[in-house]
């Protein structure tokens, strides 16, 4: 089975993000890069696929030259092998072109089935998956939480604010997953080496056949108009335990929907 | 020579520096004081199927060591976390059956490889021999406890005699050096967060001089043992190895001992509670000031070499 799973750099959660004050982009230097949270889900994922029923797991990531780093650990975590999608000409852009651009690069990996994050951390749009099975036109399984895989069907639940959905699909098929599938492993010392070895491809614009005039800050259909620094937090809601703080803790929990 | 370390031994520190983290090392450290073993023994089989003991075996015995730097690199992440039990002496053990070799190191070395075997070591008293599958004295070969346990100021730590007891070996010290190195920072960090967090008098405090200069004062010592620590495990397998790894250990002793001490002024109160992580750190920092040979003993040996 041909894996693909899309890893995204995004700054360091631990450390404040920011955006640049002349186009409005994220300020990439301003942190480290790590791998996307919910993208390691995604990996540790791709490789129970891949021990369960054989394969190959393709890291595919669009970023700038640091992002290899990111791609090492994945390749470390267990992935075969990873392909780079690098350009200037990229840089700034939303996500609709970003799912052009890696619809164009899975024009030449190829894929069975395409897994990642649900969301990244930086951006937290959430629409990739939607918006690249759309292009690929192959079914689209978000928020899985469990995902079986039995020839060429797939089987999930998903989740949802009442519980979750349990969907079919057949394959190849895009899959984006939530924290609560797995517990992604370690890299190991042996993998960390491994990886060394392991090939990275790099494609640029015209490797992947991407059209320049289709990418990029200038040429993104959305704008980022206006920022601002998140507001200090407030004080929180204080309440008072008449013999019954349990019962309003509760109902604070289930009004946001946490329990 | 070149002491920055490669991207793999820095992702290799990293990966630990998570797991350790995100396994409850600290409540592992306080059952393991109470006498509970299981959540270290977990924490422990955790930290195997990272491949850090295979680090320390030779490749005829299923390792892929011994890797000086990569084993520093990594003990340096277990001081920084607290882990409990004989990491130390169980790598040092992996070394030490490296090179005296027969029958022991043919059944045992295979097994520490996998991460399956907690051995202790004599130096002279073996560290949490109760705890251990296998309890060797100083020169290599099995040896029995006598009974005679020894409380250790680190509660986490128990201390047994062993029958011809033993001297430190220079691997184990360089070990224990990168472990002192780990607490010490990570007493520094607590202690600059604190600093930064705690206000009194309308401000944090970490703004007053008088507690800048003495966090500056750690980072200082930090430093300068740390080059030292990665010169000594470049220099395994040379002449200057004895050498160098008891200048490290001075270094690292001082360093955490004055970090523990610090950490302790600023934290205040607080620094004294038993529930409170720190405290962890603190004992073990004085613990180990003396275990592998005191500074006293290494400046000596440091001395002798000039």
């Amino acid at each position: 089975m041909n894996i693909v799973v899309l890893v995204k750099q995004v700054p360091d959660t631990e450390s404040p993000r920011k955006l640049k004050s002349d186009d409005s982009t994220l300020d990439r230097a301003a942190a480290d890069g790590v791998i996307n949270e919910l993208d390691e889900y995604a990996i540790e994922e791709a490789l129970k696929i891949k021990e369960a029923h054989g394969g190959e797991v393709t890291v595919l990531t669009m970023g700038p030259a640091k992002a290899t780093d990111s791609i090492r650990k994945a390749l470390a975590m267990g992935a075969d092998k990873a392909v780079h999608l690098v350009d200037d000409g990229l840089a700034g852009s939303d996500a609709l072109q970003t799912s052009y651009a890696i619809q164009q690069a899975l024009g030449r990996t190829g894929f069975d089935i395409v897994i990642l994050g649900s969301e990244s951390t930086d951006a937290r749009t959430g629409v990739l998956a939607a918006m690249l099975s759309e292009r690929l036109g192959v079914p689209q399984i978000t928020l899985a939480n469990k995902v079986e895989i039995d020839g060429s069907a797939i089987k999930a639940q998903r989740v949802t604010d009442y519980g979750y959905d349990r969907v079919e699909a057949t394959l190849p098929a895009v899959v984006s997953v939530v924290e609560k599938i797995n517990e992604p492993r370690y890299p190991s010392f042996k993998g960390i080496m491994a990886a060394k070895k392991k090939p990275v491809e790099t494609l640029g614009l015209g490797d992947a056949g991407i059209d320049a005039a289709q990418v990029g800050l200038a040429n993104a259909a959305t704008e980022v108009v206006d920022f601002a620094d998140a507001p200090a937090r407030a004080q929180g809601q204080i309440v008072t335990d008449e013999g019954d703080g349990g019962a309003k803790i509760a109902e604070f929990l289930a009004s946001k929907k946490f329990v | 020579m070149r002491f920055v370390l490669s991207a793999e031994q820095k992702l290799f520190a990293e990966t630990l520096r998570k797991l350790l983290a995100d396994a409850g090392t600290a409540a592992a450290a306080r059952a393991w004081a109470a006498g509970d073993r299981a959540p270290g023994r977990r924490l422990w089989a955790s930290v195997a199927e990272t491949g850090l003991f295979a680090l320390a075996v030779a490749e005829e015995h299923g390792g892929a060591g011994p890797l000086p730097v990569e084993v520093v690199t990594a003990v340096e992440e277990l001081g920084r976390s607290a882990a409990p039990g004989p990491y130390v002496e169980t790598l040092a053990a992996a070394e030490l059956l490296g090179r005296t070799g027969g029958s022991l190191a043919g059944t045992w070395l295979p097994r520490i490889a996998e991460g399956e075997a907690v051995v202790s070591l004599a130096v002279p008293y073996a560290l949490d021999a109760d705890a251990a599958d296998l309890v060797l004295d100083g020169e290599g070969r099995e040896a029995a406890v006598t009974g005679d346990v020894r409380t250790s100021l680190d509660p986490a730590r128990r201390l047994f005699a062993v029958e011809g007891g033993g001297d430190p070996t220079d691997f184990g010290v360089l070990l224990c050096a990168a472990q002192q190195l780990g607490i010490g920072q990570a007493l520094l960090e607590v202690s600059v967060d604190y600093a930064r967090t705690r206000r009194q008098f309308g401000r944090a405090i970490g703004e007053y001089q008088a507690l800048k200069h003495h966090l500056a004062n750690v980072m200082v010592e930090l430093e300068f043992a740390r080059p030292l620590l990665r010169g000594a495990a470049l220099a395994y397998g040379t002449p200057e190895f004895t050498r160098d790894v008891s200048a490290a250990k001075v270094a690292a002793s001082e360093a955490s001992y004055l970090a523990a001490k610090t950490a302790l002024q600023v934290h205040g109160a607080i620094g004294y509670t038993d529930e409170y992580d720190p405290s962890l750190w603190i004992r073990k920092a004085r613990a180990l000031y003396s275990a592998w040979g005191s500074p006293a003993e290494h400046r000596a040996r440091v001395m002798r070499a000039l």
